[in-house]
């Protein structure tokens, strides 16, 4: 069965477990956490985990240029995530930003984690369901007539479909805008240095059951795989199964016609026959599968419980990052990779409100331990 | 200050905390606790299985001047993190 564009058959849903196989998997490789990427660059200056996002980001704005060119599987313009335009990109994303910073992890960290036994990123994962839910309920009745709409500025662009730029040269002009100064930074011979680096953790032993990937690769890889997905089933993203698998389990509660009577709800599961878990739905399930096999073969699964003195943190991170998800809308996964590799306009907005919500909470709170810590009498 | 494995494993530690379990930036607060009760010059170590720690941990507390970091061993996915008191 098809409907509007989103295969649900059995090979679509295998295809799915697959590509969240896979995604799981190279998280957990690379400890690859968005929130690191930014976080870690604005309080010490520490740029290996974002040097891993942006060779994601090229990856899949390249991916994306080359599979609309040759118009690859159900690659189109009319299949990019492209969603519309205003505060509500700003407003989200920098709540999402201060979650996620405040909870440990973005929305595919908590994931990955998860399968690695982290309690606290489960119990993250189950808060974030319960932001879903609590917006769906907010909206429909109280919030309808005040947020999404009224700060929507306009429908969504993306910019391969108003710029009169072939789609290859205009995806390689913003690779370009990476690439370039990168080259300027390091130049030529500490460019290639770092591509050979790249394959360093290769050289030796099982990959398989290694401990740790270059970032660097397995952004490219990831990159590769989104493009792969993106041409074969659809965009990828975390938030919007994740609020649907929130929306089913409330269904076996309160019953399906509830959800459906929830404009949000009713909205979000338009696409699908009826209120259940799709393709999509069952890649998120799977990245936790993935990251549990990772962890497995590399020895480093083992359930961890987290101190009760730190349940605050992935409670109140959840929430807000549930919440802010349907604002944005989106996560730092569909924003940053199926967003910016379809160069929608909406993503790249709520990935500045993100980086602001990063920054804010990185350069204000977190930085609190450090300014106590030099403010102590007994310091020397 | 970069010190070989054994070198390392042979330096006498003041001050052992568990970080395992732990991911950023709990696991940086967990050394700051640590550097706080040490004396300067004791040698503090942090185990941690977050691999992004190994990189925050070591520049925060040299960044801001609270410790050197003398090395990091990795074993089994399990790092620990060596830091002496400034």
């Amino acid at each position: 069965m098809e409907v509007n564009g989103l295969l649900f058959t059995l090979e679509a849903l295998m295809i799915a477990c697959i590509f969240g196989f896979i995604y799981g998997f190279l998280l957990q490789k690379a400890d690859f956490c968005f929130v690191a990427s930014f976080r870690d660059w604005v309080s010490v200056r520490d740029t290996r985990v974002g040097k891993g996002m942006l060779v994601l980001m090229a990856t899949a704005v390249l991916g994306w240029g080359i599979a609309l060119t040759f118009g690859m599987g159900q690659a189109s313009v009319a299949h990019i995530w492209s969603l519309d335009i205003g505060l509500t990109n700003l407003l989200g994303g920098f709540l999402f930003g201060i979650g996620m910073t405040i909870a440990g992890s973005c929305a595919s960290g908590a994931l990955y984690r998860a399968g690695m036994g982290y309690i606290q990123f489960w119990i993250v994962i189950l808060a974030m369901l319960v932001g879903n839910v609590l917006f769906a309920y907010v909206y429909d009745p109280y919030a309808i007539d005040y947020v999404l709409e009224p700060l929507t500025w306009t429908d969504g662009i993306t910019l391969y479909d108003v710029l009169p730029i072939p789609y290859l040269l205009l995806s390689a002009l913003i690779v370009s805008l990476i690439l370039v100064p990168t080259l300027l930074r390091f130049g030529w011979h500490g460019f290639w240095h770092g591509v050979k680096n790249t394959f360093q953790d290769f050289k030796d032993g099982n990959m398989l059951t290694k401990s740790h990937w270059d970032i660097r690769f397995v952004g490219f890889v990831m990159g590769v795989a989104a493009t792969a997905q993106f041409v074969l089933l659809s965009s990828i993203s975390i938030t919007g199964p994740e609020t649907r698998i929130a929306g089913t389990i409330l269904s076996f509660i309160i019953g399906e016609e509830h959800i459906l009577n929830n404009l949000y709800f009713s909205t979000l599961f338009a696409q699908h026959p009826t209120v259940g878990l799709g393709p999509e739905e069952f890649l998120v399930i799977f990245v936790i599968v993935g990251a549990f096999v990772s962890a497995l073969l590399s020895k480093s699964f083992k359930i961890r419980v987290p101190r009760l003195n730190r349940l605050p943190y992935p409670i109140i991170g959840g929430l807000l990052m549930g919440i802010a998800s349907r604002i944005a809308p989106g996560c730092n996964i569909a924003n940053v990779v199926a967003g910016v590799g379809g160069l929608s306009v909406h993503s790249f907005i709520a990935m500045l409100g993100m980086a602001c919500g990063i920054f804010v909470v990185t350069a204000y709170v977190f930085k609190m331990p450090i300014m106590l810590f030099q403010k102590d009498p007994f310091k020397m | 200050m970069s010190m070989s494995q054994a070198e390392l494993e042979a330096l006498h530690i003041d001050h052992e905390v568990d970080g395992m379990g732990e991911v950023c930036p709990h696991t940086l607060n967990i050394a700051l606790a640590a550097l706080k009760k040490a004396q300067s010059g004791e040698i503090v170590v942090e185990s941690t299985d977050h691999s992004i720690a190994t990189k925050t941990v070591p520049a925060a507390v040299q960044m801001n001047g609270i410790a050197d970091v003398l090395g990091i061993v990795e074993s089994n996915g399990t790092y620990h993190i060596y830091m002496k008191k400034k």
